[in-house]
């Protein structure tokens, strides 16, 4: 499941470098695409600003299938307080922003499946899908929104994972 | 160990996709699709002559074939079956209201609705049309060269019509499909624009240079026949009644999350219900709220003979595989 789970983020990391380069983040000295999966960084006081952060949630897994699947509900967050250059008054836009960025990175709704813990990659047999993501609505903490969009993440269990 | 395969569930799908082809009605040709030479074709380009329809939903088919045991003996017992009638059916929405759409979820004609001339009487199907300007040499399937004066009557986001006059013939009438059959001899000039597939948009108009219009999508009869004429469309219309039945050559692709396919090919689908439409609201917990409008089509399929062997079929279901899974 792990393998799903970083290749997930990766799809979602290089089709964000594409959309939006400008989006980054500095991370423990190096300057990144603007998402990280929470779990594989030091806890956060405070979430960042600006940034997608992938959170894994629920699991399911269907064993009465050629290959098991495996279902892994994938919550990713973010937030803005809009830029300092407009006081913040564009943290609606901005926000925005996001939501139609995380609507693009999406697509397509599926990515190879690559064991990351082989340098290169390993190409793996089958592929990552997931579906739509859904979006909750905005939360409003004086002069930061925030939204989250939960997305169910399938993946086929191969020999050796 | 590295694994080279592995043991495929049942595909996971997301939505269909939608493609269709014109029948030569004339010739009573159906469009073949090839699953060994075109199953591999890009989703959003497919092989020509099938026109991408989008994706569909609540696609149903139902086989209403009939099959009975021959019985044989005392009691009797069952010796052998034998199909006694081969029937199937297709229905399904299609999420965008466009002419082919429209044309393909009508039981009859689907008509263009040309720009009337001015001061003509009204009539339920548009009033007599004002008068068609002659296509000139040098045109393409993005490109109708005009003359100046002609082009100039055209703006940027007219929707227009070309076909050729019609001059008393009856049979099929339309290219490259076709829109009606006529069965007496009509007076109007402009009818086979009225009906014709032949129909796109405008995106720019010179008046200077090399004159005429730039389409914004390509005609689908392609580069327009001589003596070909231009109307402006306003709309489109159908009607309840009439003996017309469409008829076209439909593929259904279903993509599965492994890469996988599974195409339904039916060579020759008629409509065989009128127009209906369903609406779909884009709330659920607000149903009287707003609702997103669907056009329904339910077709019949007809069978054509399979030249391999000569058995009589109506739909044809292919299934190509994942990469590196097992079969």
């Amino acid at each position: 499941m792990q393998n799903a789970k970083d290749s997930f983020y990766m799809a979602l990391r290089t089709r964000l470098a594409a959309l939006n380069p400008e989006r980054t983040i500095l991370l423990r000295g190096a300057v990144r695409p603007g998402i990280l999966a929470e779990e594989a960084e030091a806890p956060f006081g405070l979430l960042p600003n600006d940034v997608f952060v992938l959170r894994w949630l629920g699991l399911g897994v269907d064993f009465d299938l050629g290959s098991t699947m495996a279902a892994e509900q994938c919550e990713v967050i973010y937030q803005t307080c809009g830029s300092q250059s407009f006081g913040g008054l564009d943290r609606g836009r901005a926000l925005s922003e996001m939501d139609e960025e995380l609507t693009a990175m999406v697509q397509p709704f599926w990515t190879p499946k690559l064991n990351y813990t082989a340098t290169p990659p390993a190409e793996m047999l089958t592929n990552v899908f997931w579906d739509e993501p859904g979006f909750g609505p905005i939360v409003t903490q004086r002069d930061l929104l925030s939204r989250s969009a939960k997305v169910m993440v399938y993946s086929y269990q191969e020999q050796g994972e | 160990m590295t694994a080279t395969w592995f043991s495929a569930p049942a595909p996971v799908a997301r939505r269909v996709r939608g493609y269709f082809a014109p029948v030569n009605r004339a010739a009573q040709t159906p469009v073949i699709f090839d699953p060994a030479e075109q199953g591999n074709f890009s989703l959003n380009a497919p092989p020509a002559p099938w026109i991408s329809l989008g994706w569909i939903q609540g696609f149903t088919r139902k086989a209403e074939s009939k099959t009975a045991a021959v019985m044989t003996g005392i009691p009797a017992s069952p010796l052998e079956q034998v199909r006694e009638t081969l029937e199937a059916q297709v229905s399904l929405e299609f999420l965008s209201w466009t002419k082919l759409t429209m044309a393909l979820a009508t039981g009859s004609q689907h008509m263009n609705v040309l720009a009337a001339a001015s001061g003509a009487t009204a009539a339920a199907d548009g009033a007599t049309a004002a008068t068609a300007v002659t296509v000139q040499s040098g045109s393409t399937a993005t490109f109708v060269a005009l003359a100046s004066a002609d082009a100039a009557t055209f703006s940027a986001g007219s929707i227009i019509a070309l076909d050729v006059d019609y001059t008393g013939q009856t049979g099929f009438v339309g290219s490259p499909v076709s829109g009606a059959y006529v069965r007496t001899a009509l007076t109007d000039v402009d009818y086979i624009r009225r009906v014709t597939f032949n129909v796109a948009l405008v995106s720019a108009v010179a008046t200077t240079g090399t004159t005429g219009l730039t389409l914004a999508e390509a005609l689908p009869g392609g580069a327009p026949a001589a003596g070909a004429k231009l109307q402006a469309v306003t709309g489109f219309v159908d009607r309840e009644g009439g003996s017309f039945y469409q008829e076209w050559s439909a593929l259904f692709v279903m993509e599965g999350s492994q890469g996988e396919r599974i195409f339904f090919h039916y060579p020759r689908l008629q409509t065989m219900a009128s127009a209906q439409e369903a609406a779909l609201p884009l709330d659920s917990k607000q149903k009287t709220g707003l609702a997103r409008v669907l056009l329904k089509g339910n077709f019949l399929a007809l069978p054509v003979t399979d030249p391999l062997d000569g058995e009589r079929v109506v739909c044809y279901r292919s299934f190509l595989p994942a990469a590196k899974a097992l079969v």
